[in-house]
């Protein structure tokens, strides 16, 4: 038998048995999970219905003993505990507590400290439904973690808005540094106007264009009216982002004094800002500005143009009228175009109507 | 004349086993490393809720382009899976490329579309559109219709220029999308919004699952068994092959399937190319040589998670028609782009992707025909080493299962859509099958594909579709 031949004979023995033995661990596992699947469906049921039942007669000692009786099975209890979190209030949900206090606590305090992050990702979310408000001390570390921990552990913060809480939410927006700025604005905005405070404080530090940006895009988007003036004062920004989130703000914001710093956002260098403000102004709805807005349906930018249309047709009967002049004449066919499609528009939506 | 014949026979056999060597490493490895990417991602995705961090207001808006041509059958409910799709901000722009069928009046009246004086900005070039339809029911359809261009690029192009969001969704219309497919595919984008310019997602074959409400409901294994061979191969390459790739930062493709793009990159790197057989390719590769020679750094995301189902074929002449064009165009596409071969300047690109593709995936149709050649003088000349021609078949039939096996498993630690045991039985042996004939069968077709491309063939072809009432699946 020649070299190759061997070799060649012994590497199809290995791959034979390895090709069976993963074979074989793949019906085995899957055997296994369906198994564990069932069984866990079953506890699950079970815990489910000792849970209802102490919420629905509301004793205490029954808290107790549904507590010990399924202290062994943490898993199943996390589980049930989290599906109900957000169901259960009042004196009931005082009782959820307790029986985290009593079968879950001690665990999810080391889980928070885990070398595993699976671990640490699965107890954040409960440890903030569940623990005391002077605990969070606890998660602490946690805004100093990898990315997805850190933003789940903002996202349970934000389940419990206390001045507390918003305060490390924010102290973390403002040290973080990652790709996931972006993602503090979807859960900020979840907060509404409680944030108003912390918005206007932030403003003035001295924060990097994406984070002014994105808090000025809040103010606009949770249209904290109060905060016009602490974002005015961006409309001259060097940055254009910036100018781009002022005018979308202003837009949205719907402040009649805003009038002055959105026409000057329509002459803007940049037709970004250009587009957005001439939006913003259509939102406004103020017949002075009708000429501007007029203007910049025969903006060389086809955006501009865009956002033009349909702030005039935001304007009501003054404004179509306008557009229906447009839609004749052949100065500008561009314009005319983009009025016919506005127009359009309309009388199709009006029909839905 | 036969010992020269021997000797040069003898060499190109070494040449083979080498490459044999070669290719079945690098599927091992990416496989492995797809098996740690799934265990990441699902460790992550098993704790967030996607639903929770990225949604209203902020955002990125996309449009869903979405090329038709003779789509009768399946525009439908496709069109409407779509609309259903949730995500906060996007619109459905339906490209009827031309069709000589009913498509395009299904579509009206379906959807109670009205021809609109719609303008746009002419960014790329297309063939000339007849008309731009809108729905009063849907304000985010849009339906162009327009001249066929003779290639789904130029559909492609049409949307692009009618589309109105940052980012486009390439799909195919006969495609099912998930409900949170966008939300999902879009994370990159929101993660790391400078870098990433195009984003994948994993394409599942709906032969033989339940369709309800332009959704999959239930996942079964079809009775075709051209389909399940080719489910296989589908899990093989996107749960093993993209994912692994992506960890190497060397994808190629993103599915025209199902994938997300900036329209900005893809408008600075003139669109879609018109004659371009394997539209997909051809835009990642020119995106990437694009960005390269600007030395704007970028990232080709793959995401094992968000699902579009699609329609395989179930007869022979239509599975050769659609591997035979795909070959075509992964040709075209590299020949296009040769310049990136080992070309330092292009990255890991130029230095492995492209190269991984151009030597194994291209040229690898042709390498495993000259075996069978080389197999088949020796056998004539009676010079074959039987004891070791045996081995190595037996040793390639196990070393594919294995590959396969591993995708099976991937699946298991991935989405799991497969139920019963017996499915992924059956799977597992369709993966040893697949060997035997199927892969051969592929083989061949793929060689005519090079007769093709230098024959200067450049169309489609039609594929039989049957539509997801009927191609082995129970629509409720």
């Amino acid at each position: 038998m020649s070299l190759p031949l061997i070799v060649a004979a012994y590497s199809l023995l290995f791959l034979l048995l390895f090709s069976l033995s993963l074979f074989l661990f793949i019906v085995v596992r899957r055997i296994i999970v369906q198994s564990q699947a069932k069984t866990f469906e079953r506890h699950y049921q079970d815990v489910e219905r000792s849970i209802l039942e102490v919420v629905s007669s509301l004793r205490p000692e029954l808290a107790n003993e549904v507590a010990q009786k399924y202290e062994a099975y943490p898993d199943i209890l996390v589980k049930v505990l989290l599906d109900y979190a957000n169901i259960i209030t009042g004196q009931a949900r005082e009782l959820l507590q307790v029986i985290f206090n009593l079968a879950l606590r001690e665990k999810c305090l080391r889980d928070l400290s885990s070398k595993r992050m699976v671990r640490r990702l699965k107890v954040i979310r409960l440890f903030v439904l569940f623990s005391n408000p002077s605990e969070y001390s606890h998660l602490l570390g946690l805004l100093q973690d990898k990315p997805i921990v850190k933003l789940t552990a903002i996202s349970a913060l934000a389940q419990v808005p206390t001045p507390e809480t918003l305060s490390y939410i924010f102290q973390a927006f403002e040290q973080d540094q990652g790709p996931l700025v972006r993602s503090y604005f979807n859960i900020m905005f979840g907060l509404g106007n409680r944030i108003e405070f912390l918005i206007r404080q932030y403003l003035k530090k001295p924060l990097s264009g994406e984070k002014l940006g994105l808090l000025i895009e809040l103010v606009g988007a949770v249209r904290l009216r109060s905060l016009y003036e602490d974002i005015v004062v961006f409309s001259g920004h060097a940055d254009k982002e910036i100018r781009i989130s002022v005018a979308r703000a202003l837009g949205k914001l719907l402040i009649p004094e805003s009038v002055p710093a959105l026409a000057a956002l329509s002459a803007d260098q940049a037709w970004e800002v250009r587009a957005q403000a001439v939006k913003g102004l259509g939102n406004l709805k103020k017949p002075e500005t009708l000429g501007l807005i007029t203007e910049a349906l025969f903006s060389t930018s086809w955006h501009v143009r865009l956002n033009a249309g349909h702030a005039l047709a935001n304007m009501g009967e003054e404004g179509i009228k306008r557009l229906k002049e447009i839609a004749v004449q052949n100065m500008d066919r561009y314009a005319r175009d983009m009025a016919n499609m506005v127009l359009d528009d309309l009388i199709y939506s009006g029909e839905a109507a | 004349m036969i010992e020269i014949l021997e000797s040069v026979f003898a060499v190109i056999s070494s040449a083979i086993l080498i490459y044999f060597f070669l290719i079945n490493t690098f599927y091992f490895l990416f496989i492995i490393l797809s098996l740690f990417g799934t265990f990441h991602y699902r460790n992550i995705t098993t704790y967030l809720s996607f639903k929770d961090i990225f949604q209203l207001p902020l955002v990125k808006p996309i449009s869903v382009i979405a090329p038709a041509y003779n789509e009768e059958k399946a525009i439908i409910s496709s069109v409407k899976s779509l609309l259903s799709l949730e995500y906060p901000l996007y619109e459905v722009v339906v490209v009827n490329d031309g069709s000589t069928d009913s498509t395009l009046e299904k579509l009206i009246e379906a959807f109670h579309l009205i021809k609109t004086s719609r303008v746009f900005r002419k960014a790329v070039e297309s063939k000339p559109v007849r008309g731009i339809y809108t729905s009063p029911e849907h304000s985010n359809l849009i339906v162009v219709d327009k001249i066929n261009g003779g290639s789904k690029a130029d559909a492609m192009n049409a949307g692009l220029n009618v589309s109105r969001y940052p980012l486009f969704c390439a799909v195919d219309s006969d495609s099912l999308l998930e409900k949170d497919a966008l939300l999902k595919v879009v994370r990159p984008f929101l993660e790391d919004p400078e870098r990433t310019v195009a984003a994948g997602g994993i394409i599942r074959l709906s032969n033989g699952c339940s369709v309800k409400g332009s959704q999959v409901t239930h996942v079964e294994l079809p009775k075709n068994f051209l389909a399940r061979f080719q489910i296989i191969e589908y899990l093989r390459a996107f749960l093993g092959g993209r994912i692994g790739m992506g960890m190497m930062r060397s994808i190629l493709i993103i599915s025209g399937a199902f994938g997300l793009f900036r329209k900005d990159i893809a408008l600075q790197c003139g669109g879609y190319r018109s004659n371009a057989i394997g539209e997909d390719l051809d835009l990642i590769l020119r995106m990437r040589r694009h960005l390269h020679e600007k030395k704007i750094p970028f990232r080709v995301r793959f995401i094992p998670d968000p699902i579009c189902w699609t329609e395989a074929p179930e007869s022979l002449s239509s599975l050769a028609k659609q591997r035979n064009r795909w070959h075509r165009g992964l040709i075209e596409a590299l020949v296009y782009s040769h310049k990136m071969f080992f070309n330092p300047r292009y990255g890991i690109t130029g230095m492995f992707a492209f190269p991984f593709y151009a030597l194994f995936e291209m040229l690898g149709p042709l390498i495993e025909v000259t075996g069978y050649i080389i197999f088949t003088t020796l056998l004539i000349i009676g010079k074959i080493n039987y004891p070791f021609a045996l081995i190595f078949f037996l040793l390639a039939v196990v070393m594919g299962s294995l590959i396969s096996l591993l995708a099976v498993l991937l699946e298991e630690y991935s989405a799991r859509n497969y139920a019963k045991l017996r499915d992924i039985l059956i799977l597992s042996l369709f993966g040893l099958l697949e060997n035997i004939l199927f892969r051969q069968f592929l083989t061949f077709v793929r060689v005519k594909a090079y007769y093709d491309y230098f024959t200067g063939k450049k169309a489609w072809g039609s594929l039989e579709k049957k539509g997801f009432a009927e191609a082995g699946q129970h629509t409720k």
